[in-house]
């Protein structure tokens, strides 16, 4: 027990030495001031930024690469609260729970307390998700250790459902077909075992696959700039900026509630493909409902506006947690990143320890550096941010495009993955109009490929019956845990079938009426 | 509520592509060459993702039919509705929006240099959403596409299409 907890006292020794370079510590900082500006504007999401910037860290070395993609995840997480408190529109969707507090405030001349105190709940909100993932992972490695294929398996399947389920309002079934289509996504091309060419139709390009980064580029790109330009909505900044940091009875006022928030968002960072945005509704809910001063939520409640904010931000570790441990993604963004360490030949899972040892703290050590320069850039930036915001959406989201075409094509150097990012563009556009998440298709496309393997390896080992596999305890769970979400979603459908009937009777019976 | 007769029009639409969709996938992965056994067969898992479609795109069929589908989708798809619905401004500038990217992406890239193709591009859909005054758009769109080639290609040595 002593030489293990020496062993990774040795392994956190040796990540601060590598990551705390002076280049390191200054891209983290320019990362995190591009993520709060990206964040900052209406349309420019996390994932978005982040599905663009992959390839530019190709040619970048593995810790600048990392030093980058973490600071501009983190800032742009954080950054998403300007454009929600001073504009009523969240720069991303995961500050829409803080627009209800935020936006008051702002009416009131309060818009920089609120900015101020949302930027430090951020910062808690990461503390907490650092230390959890610094003392939770290990443990989750050891259990990770035990998985076989048929565990592997499910552990896909059961993200799928997970993240379908979490992802839409009252119709899981939505969240499961994206997730399934994504795991349709990732058949198409040469297969693994046999090398045999399946839904390629004979074409020589579609034989390599569908590339995930242009497919991401695509349905977080080309779809976002459809969305936000398919309507002329203008917005302009209510109240002033005003005063930005929050007095020290301010900070203790909400910190109780920042810490419960900071713990929920982590748990629910640690839920395959959750989302930010997910956190910080499931923590401003438990918030009002928890708190003396519930009443006040969505009245311009400071600490509503944290209970929020410390939670989106705090997924962000949450979401490494799964992604280190059993490389699997805990939020889109954090798709992007296992993209991107990917393409420099790091293979996060249960065997990173032994084939980059001291992996783990590097990440946490980077996205504790994150935090900092949030915290500072955060308050400093609160003012001029406002000019940002007057920024015209109509001249952003054009000049996006180029970038996604860039994106796209840099990685395979092939006109065709651009044709395949432009095509997941459009499909991504016309599910999102009818309310399909994304989250799940993007975890489809990821987990595709190893829910495809594992399951017909499994199928093998234990010569086609799936009796030998269904004792073994950690399978066994996750079969469980699947049952219950299918289960528990098909009830949810069902009940908003008959809510939908009624709606359609009453308005049928009032229309006979009259 | 037209929102909700939407939905439901759509759902039955969906539900009833996935179905096919579904179909198609298990009969290709049916015709899919057995190597050795069916179960380490390439088309064994693709075969248990199109069961899962049929059956999802069924649940949906089931809930929308429940929710009055037939009648709605007759309502929605009226004539008058669907001329209305491709009249609708949305409509319309969204797909003039797609075919600026279509004509950008695969009419101009590879034809001419890229930092042309995105100048033209983007004065285009500046100019389509009146993002500015038209010298204003002239001198971004230039500045704009020459600042992002002169970037990625010298600064992040990153090939341009």
């Amino acid at each position: 027990m002593f030489s293990t907890f020496l062993h990774e006292l040795t392994l956190f020794g040796g990540a601060l030495g590598v990551a705390l370079t002076p280049i390191n510590i200054l891209v983290v900082m320019g990362a995190t001031v591009m993520g709060i500006l990206v964040g900052a504007i209406p349309g420019l999401t996390a994932t978005m930024a982040l599905a663009l910037l992959i390839n530019l860290t190709y040619g970048m070395d593995l810790m600048i690469a990392i030093a980058f993609l973490l600071g501009v995840y983190v800032g742009a997480v954080m950054g998403g609260c300007n454009a929600a408190i001073m504009v009523n529109i969240p720069g991303t969707p995961s500050a829409a729970a803080t627009a209800l507090d935020g936006f008051v405030l702002a009416r009131q001349g309060k818009g920089g307390l609120a900015i101020g105190t949302g930027t430090v709940a951020s910062f808690i909100g990461m503390v907490v998700s650092v230390l959890v993932l610094i003392f939770l992972s290990p443990f989750i490695y050891r259990i990770a250790l035990r998985f076989g294929q048929w565990e592997y398996f499910l552990l896909s399947v059961f993200g799928i459902m997970i993240c379908g389920n979490l992802s839409t309002g009252k119709d899981p079934i939505k969240g499961w077909v994206v997730g399934f289509l994504g795991f349709f996504t990732a058949m198409i091309g040469l297969e693994q075992v046999y090398a045999y060419p399946r839904f390629t139709f004979g074409s020589l390009q579609l034989m390599g696959g569908i590339q995930l980064i242009p497919a991401l580029i695509g349905v977080f790109g080309i779809s976002e700039v459809l969305f936000v330009l398919q309507e002329k909505v203008p917005y302009k900044i209510e109240g002033t900026v005003g005063k930005v940091v929050p007095t020290w009875k301010i900070i203790k006022q909400i910190f109780p509630t920042a810490v419960r928030s900071g713990f929920i968002g982590v748990g629910i960072g640690a839920v395959p493909g959750a989302g930010e945005d997910i956190g910080a509704w499931v923590s401003y809910d438990i918030g009002r409902r928890r708190s003396k001063h519930g009443h006040e939520y969505g009245k311009g409640s400071l600490e509503g506006l944290a209970a929020a904010e410390t939670a989106n931000n705090a997924v962000v570790g949450g979401a490494m947690i799964p992604l280190m441990t059993l490389a699997v993604p805990g939020s889109p963004p954090a798709a992007m990143f296992l993209a991107a360490i990917w393409l420099h030949g790091v293979r996060p899972g249960p065997m990173l320890p032994v084939e980059n040892p001291g992996f783990l703290y590097i990440v946490a050590i980077m996205l504790m550096l994150a935090s900092i320069s949030m915290l500072i850039f955060g308050l400093l930036l609160a003012k001029p941010m406002a000019v940002v915001l007057r920024l015209k959406r109509e001249i952003l989201m054009p000049i996006i495009v180029p970038l996604t075409v860039i994106g796209a094509y840099a990685g395979g150097v092939r006109v065709f993955d651009i044709t395949v990012m432009f095509i997941f563009g459009l499909i991504g556009y016309v599910l999102r109009k009818f309310d399909y998440p994304m989250a799940p298709l993007v975890l489809g496309i990821i987990l595709g490929p190893m829910a495809d393997i594992s399951f017909r390896q499994a199928l093998m080992q234990s010569r086609g019956s799936l009796l030998p596999l269904l004792p073994r305890p950690i399978g066994a769970i996750l079969l469980i845990a699947i049952i219950f979400i299918a289960v528990s979603g098909i009830r949810r459908a069902v009940e908003h079938t008959r809510e939908e009937r009624k709606r359609i009777e009453q308005e049928q019976n009032m229309g006979s009426g009259s | 509520m037209d929102d909700v007769k939407k939905n439901v029009t759509a759902d039955f639409i969906m539900s009833i592509l996935l179905i096919i969709f579904g179909i198609l996938i298990g009969w290709a992965s049916l015709n899919m060459r057995v190597y050795n056994k069916f179960l380490d067969a390439p088309g064994f898992f693709p075969l248990i993702l199109g069961i899962i479609f049929v059956v999802l795109g069924t649940i949906m069929l089931i809930s929308a039919v429940k929710r009055k589908a037939l009648e709605q989708v007759q309502e929605v798809l009226h004539k008058d509705r669907v001329v209305g619905f491709f009249k609708h401004d949305q409509f319309k500038r969204v797909m003039i929006l797609i075919a600026l990217m279509a004509v950008y992406i695969f009419g101009l890239i590879g034809n001419m240099h890229f930092t042309i193709a995105t100048a033209i591009y983007l004065f285009a859909t500046f100019l389509y959403l009146r993002s500015s005054s038209v010298i204003k758009i002239i001198i971004i769109s230039i500045v704009t596409a020459a600042l992002i080639s002169a970037v990625f290609k010298n600064f992040f040595n990153i090939p341009l299409p």
